[in-house]
């Protein structure tokens, strides 16, 4: 079978079909994987997912191969960029069947209003934690990832994740206790 | 895999800040589908990388997006099933089918093979020039149209002559 960092992609962008069938053979299960993934919390049916998947790879040969043609190997692997096209058209295929099926009645009241709850939030100023530090807290906290995810997202070891956090907890709590309020 | 996770304390000390939320891109410029991938492999400079943490930790969509990813592209893919390939593969047709829709003249002179170009080319100049000679020889649109314009007019000459006859036989 071809690995996708097989694919000549000068030969495949000029519309040989050859080319075009090793890609389709090479990238079908990176693009699957990545579409079932990020349709996974919609709650979408199978045809749906084929379609999505049908999509990304409509998008990358469309208009005489535009969007494959902004590849650039020097920035980016293939495979990585391929699952970020594919994630985002998922998405989009997503959105526009929500948009085209779900009565607005039938949306739950909790994910359409605004939260109604009057609690007074510490403000965290601008430039007491680094992006990374934030980035790290976020991940922790908001989305709930434990520390080997977080690790694995930004290519360092789980130390380092935990010293972060470990660091930026101290700059919260030293800032707040200073500064009441 | 270890399933570390903070603490409660810490968990309610971030639950007292207000960390949300800036507009997506609104810090730090759009991020580029090939920038984010690229971060994502880890091969962004410090200041590159620090640009799109920036974004993601700003961006709860962007956010999902890369521990998602991460997750994907850190694991055995299954096999794709056969018909997902099979619709992405009808969506690029055989040669000769694209070959065939080629039909215009430039498309003939231009069509695959390079070194043909000139030899077509001076075919149809050819043929062209020879077409010219030919409607010159044959006197070109000047010479007929003037013999039209003759034949019309003598035509209608003797139509008058006629009907100038008839009245005049008839006394007036």
């Amino acid at each position: 079978m071809t690995e996708l960092n097989q694919i000549d992609l000068r030969t495949l962008v000029t519309g040989n079909k050859r080319a075009w069938d090793s890609f389709v053979t090479a990238a079908a299960p990176l693009i699957n994987a990545v579409v079932r993934r990020t349709l996974a919390s919609y709650r979408l049916s199978e045809e749906d997912v084929m379609d999505a998947a049908q999509d990304v790879f409509v998008r990358l040969c469309a208009n005489d191969y535009r969007l494959l043609k902004t590849y650039d190997p020097a920035r980016a692997g293939l495979s990585t960029w391929l699952a970020v096209v594919a994630r985002s058209a998922a998405v989009d295929h997503a959105r526009r069947r929500r948009q085209a099926t779900t009565p607005l009645d039938d949306v739950p009241e909790a994910s359409l209003g605004v939260e109604d709850r009057h609690v007074e939030k510490l403000k965290i100023p601008q430039g007491l934690l680094t992006d990374r530090q934030m980035l790290v807290l976020k991940c922790l906290y908001d989305e709930e990832k434990d520390v080997s995810e977080v690790a694995q997202l930004l290519k360092i070891d789980a130390q380092t994740v935990r010293s972060t956090h470990h660091k930026a907890l101290l700059r919260l709590r030293s800032h707040f206790q200073e500064e009441p309020q | 895999m270890s399933t570390e996770r903070p603490t409660q304390s810490d968990r309610e000390l971030w639950r007292s800040l207000a960390t949300d939320r800036v507009a997506p891109g609104s810090m730090s410029g759009p991020v580029s589908d090939l920038d984010f991938a690229a971060w994502l492999e880890g091969r962004l400079s410090e200041t590159e990388a620090a640009r799109i943490e920036a974004a993601v930790a700003a961006d709860p969509e962007m956010r999902r997006a890369a521990l998602e990813l991460s997750e994907v592209l850190g694991m055995p893919l299954p096999a794709a099933p056969a018909r997902l390939q099979v619709r992405a593969e009808a969506l690029v047709g055989f040669e000769v089918e694209a070959r065939a829709k080629r039909a215009g003249l430039f498309d003939w002179l231009l069509a695959s093979d390079r070194r043909f170009v000139l030899p077509r080319v001076a075919t149809l100049t050819a043929a062209v020039v020879i077409a010219i000679s030919g409607f010159m020889l044959g006197g070109g649109l000047g010479e007929s149209m003037a013999k039209e314009r003759y034949a019309s007019a003598s035509q209608t000459s003797d139509t008058a002559n006629e009907l100038t006859e008839f009245l005049s036989s008839d006394g007036l």
